[in-house]
């Protein structure tokens, strides 16, 4: 709050809070609001879990498995905040872009680049702590109803207060994230110049390309450590299960190396994608809408990718260990184990969908924002002959485009991540009749109904993504946007 | 002055209405669009905003007529209805023998892309394609690929702009006269019936402006092609064949080609009368 008071609004510009309402702050609530119930539900769980063992006789006070839950539950909450940091950071960068000429014309009076960034990070914290109370009261009231349904459901559940303390962690941590994601996307602040707010300056269509050589050696060798990690875990894996500890590493190293590296990899595949569309003129602005701004696109797609890759890589690890399992076993599986790997695998496969839920409202965000700051080329379209069906087809391609892109390398990624994790555990299994020759090289089993959820839910974004700018974008008359200043 | 020119403008009407019956066409009185009794407003009530107050006029084929007035005079707005862009509030356009008052939006824009070419003042270029690409949008957009004529002549048009080694530069990479010369051969690539030019010089500089300027009156002397340019610098509209004055919502003035100076002090005196 501190940094709003710095700069502060003048009373002609609205209310304090105005800001509040500009288009983009409203889903940074939701995408903070969402990881911060996310972390409170998984910190309530794991806190229940942990009592529930306890007073378990038969696990008892062994406390490693209570352990295990809580790493696993941190890594959860780590990632969903991962991925809402990288979508708000996003957000507020695109925000800034619209900004530029209140900025500039800021600069012009006097105010310094620093204060102006200042301002915005402290819109940042603002909106963190905003989504932060909702997240916590969201999850408190799910945690609440899911404690109520233990109760009635388990025999012998604990007693189990909601107050811990411990929900503040993703709370707080929330906060902060957001705080730094809007320092870090706003960095654009910087670079306005007071000339900016005397007009007659063109729109550059391509953002300068920030080019951080440093980021992009370093994600090139996370990426080539974590693949040749990822092919050491799989051979080690042929004679002992600790391959897949190697794996493990390689896919860390790997995935980080890709999330850093999204700029590098994700544009030529949304070129590709985009000639898919082909040569018509609707296709041809889409596909051009999509890479106007390759590393926007490409953060706003990445966000998916994660969750995607992730999903998939618990369903195609968990059906290929299984069936690998029952070739072993001699075609039958253990019903009863059968049954925990795949309660196990959709439970992961919700945890991680999680943040590919929160990418998906990043996506649909700045889809929105990116065609409101582009409603005068709308109205010069509309006025030399884009029809308002064209308009529409052509957001729905762009939303497609990246969805499309976004899925389909999380598919082709998690089947990889996921078959790794199989190979690299179990490519030691002896195997029948003889029990001499081991499992070898498998075949990566790729179970459909998550698949068919993942199309599904790619396809419903789709659609969702395309229709707040649709609506925008059909709504405006050709000369009201050729008027826009 | 200004009583002179609105007596002029309701013989003229007296002249029109008078074969009003007859159903004569637009293009029987070689003009390529016209519009009769427009009116314009805005808001309702005490608030309302009269923009054009029963306007008649016709822009002839094969002329480059500038329509002059001071800042809010209308002009834009008279521009914005003749093309189809905006609906009237009372009263009828014409472009060609189609009457557009009164279209759906989907005629109106088909219209657009076939019939009109537009030069704004700025931001004429989508910034994601490039100078090629922005030239043949309008074919595109109808989802069909110029014909052999019409490759020839975007051809000629493209060596006339001195384009050539800019086609595919995207409008970031062109200066402010070489966007607008990308946005001229666009409006002029599919030989419109008329093409509407908004301030088309209002972001260049004098000397990219006067390019600009040639550059139409070269379209419409050598090619025949009918422009209406809406402008409030004297400058630019003497290159024009017939210059319009609008005020206050009405044509107050139509005189034949005129220097600049004849322009200025025009402007001059209905500044001072006003």
């Amino acid at each position: 709050m501190t940094a709003v008071a710095v700069v502060p609004e003048s009373t002609a510009t609205g209310p304090r809070l105005g800001w509040l309402r500009e288009r983009g702050m409203g889903a940074s609530i939701l995408v903070a609001g969402l990881s911060a119930a996310f972390g409170v539900v998984l910190v309530e769980a794991t806190v229940y879990i942990g009592d529930m063992l306890q007073a378990d006789p038969y696990i008892g006070d062994s406390g490693t498995l209570a352990v295990v839950v809580a790493i696993l539950s941190v890594l959860l909450i780590g990632m969903a905040m991962y991925v809402a940091a990288i979508v708000t950071a996003n957000t507020f960068s695109t925000i800034i872009a619209g900004r530029t000429r209140r900025i500039a014309l800021k600069r012009l009076i006097g105010a310094s680049a620093r204060s102006q960034r200042t301002e915005v990070a402290g819109q940042g914290l603002v909106v963190g702590a905003i989504g932060a109370i909702i997240g916590v009261v969201a999850g408190l009231v799910i945690t609440a109803a899911g404690v109520w349904a233990a109760d009635h459901l388990i025999a012998g559940a604990p007693e189990f207060s909601l107050a811990q303390p411990t929900i503040l962690l993703p709370a707080l941590g929330v906060a902060l994230t957001t705080w730094a994601a809007a320092w870090v996307g706003s960095r654009r602040v910087l670079t306005v110049t007071p000339l900016q707010a005397l007009g007659g300056s063109v729109d550059r269509t391509h953002e300068d390309a920030a080019a951080r050589p440093t980021r992009h050696v370093g994600a090139l060798l996370l990426g080539i450590l974590g693949v040749a990690l990822l092919v050491f875990g799989v051979l080690v894996g042929l004679t002992t299960p600790l391959g897949v500890v190697i794996a493990f590493v390689g896919g860390l190293l790997s995935f980080t190396g890709l999330s850093l590296g999204a700029v590098l990899v994700m544009p030529p595949l949304l070129r590709l994608v985009g000639r898919a569309f082909g040569r018509s003129a609707t296709a041809r602005l889409a596909a051009e809408n999509a890479l106007r701004y390759p590393e926007r696109s490409s953060r706003m797609a990445i966000g998916v990718v994660m969750g995607v890759t992730l999903v998939t890589m618990f369903a195609v690890a968990l059906e290929s260990i299984k069936a690998l399992l029952a070739q072993a076993a001699g075609g039958q599986l253990d019903p009863q184990f059968s049954i925990i790997m795949d309660a196990f695998a959709a439970v992961m496969m919700v945890l991680v969908g999680i943040s590919a839920v929160i990418a998906g409202v990043g996506l649909v965000n700045l889809l929105t924002i990116g065609v409101v700051q582009r409603k005068r080329e709308l109205g010069l379209l509309r006025a030399i002959g884009l029809s308002n069906g064209q308009v529409r087809r052509m957001i729905l391609l762009e939303a497609l485009h990246i969805t499309i892109t976004a899925t389909a390398t999380g598919l082709v990624l998690g089947i990889a991540y996921g078959w790794i994790a199989a190979q690299s555990l179990l490519g030691s299994v002896r195997m029948p009749p003889s029990f001499e020759q081991t499992a070898g090289l498998i075949v990566p089993a790729v179970p459909w109904i998550p698949v068919a959820i993942i199309v599904v839910a790619t396809a419903v974004l789709t659609l969702v993504a395309a229709a707040a700018p649709t609506r925008l974008a059909t709504r405006v008359a050709p000369v009201e946007a050729l008027a826009v200043e | 002055m200004y009583e002179d020119a609105s007596r002029g403008r309701c013989r003229a009407e007296g002249r029109r209405n008078s074969v009003e019956g007859m159903e004569i066409t637009t293009s029987d009185l070689g003009l390529a669009a016209r519009v009769q009794n427009l009116t314009k407003s805005y808001g309702a009530g005490e608030n309302a905003v009269t923009a054009l107050d029963g306007v008649s006029v016709g822009i002839r084929k094969g002329q480059f007529t500038a329509i002059m007035g001071p800042s809010g005079s209308g002009k834009s707005t008279l521009m914005h209805i003749m093309a189809g862009l905006d609906a009237p509030t009372g009263g009828r356009a014409w472009i060609g023998d189609t009457e557009i008052t009164g279209l759906g939006d989907l005629d109106l824009t088909i219209l657009r892309r076939r019939r009109v070419g537009f030069i704004f003042q700025a931001f004429n270029l989508v910034p994601t394609l490039d100078a090629l690409g922005n030239i043949l949008l309008p074919f595109e957009l109808d989802g069909r690929r110029p014909t052999a004529l019409e490759r020839a002549r975007i051809d000629a048009l493209v060596e006339r702009l001195g384009l050539g080694a800019r086609l595919g530069h995207r409008p970031h990479e062109l200066s402010g006269g070489q966007q607008q010369r990308v946005a001229i051969a666009r409006a002029l690539a599919t030989a419109p019936e008329l093409v509407f030019a908004d301030e088309p010089t209002g972001n260049l500089d004098s000397r990219s402006g006067r390019e600009v300027l040639e550059l139409l009156s070269f379209a419409s002397r050598d090619q025949g092609q009918s422009i209406a340019m809406v402008t409030h610098d004297a400058i630019a509209a003497s290159h024009a064949d017939r210059v319009l004055f609008l005020g206050d919502g009405r044509i107050v003035a139509d005189h034949p080609r005129q220097s600049a100076e004849q322009i200025a002090a025009y402007m001059l005196a209905a500044e001072v009368a006003a």
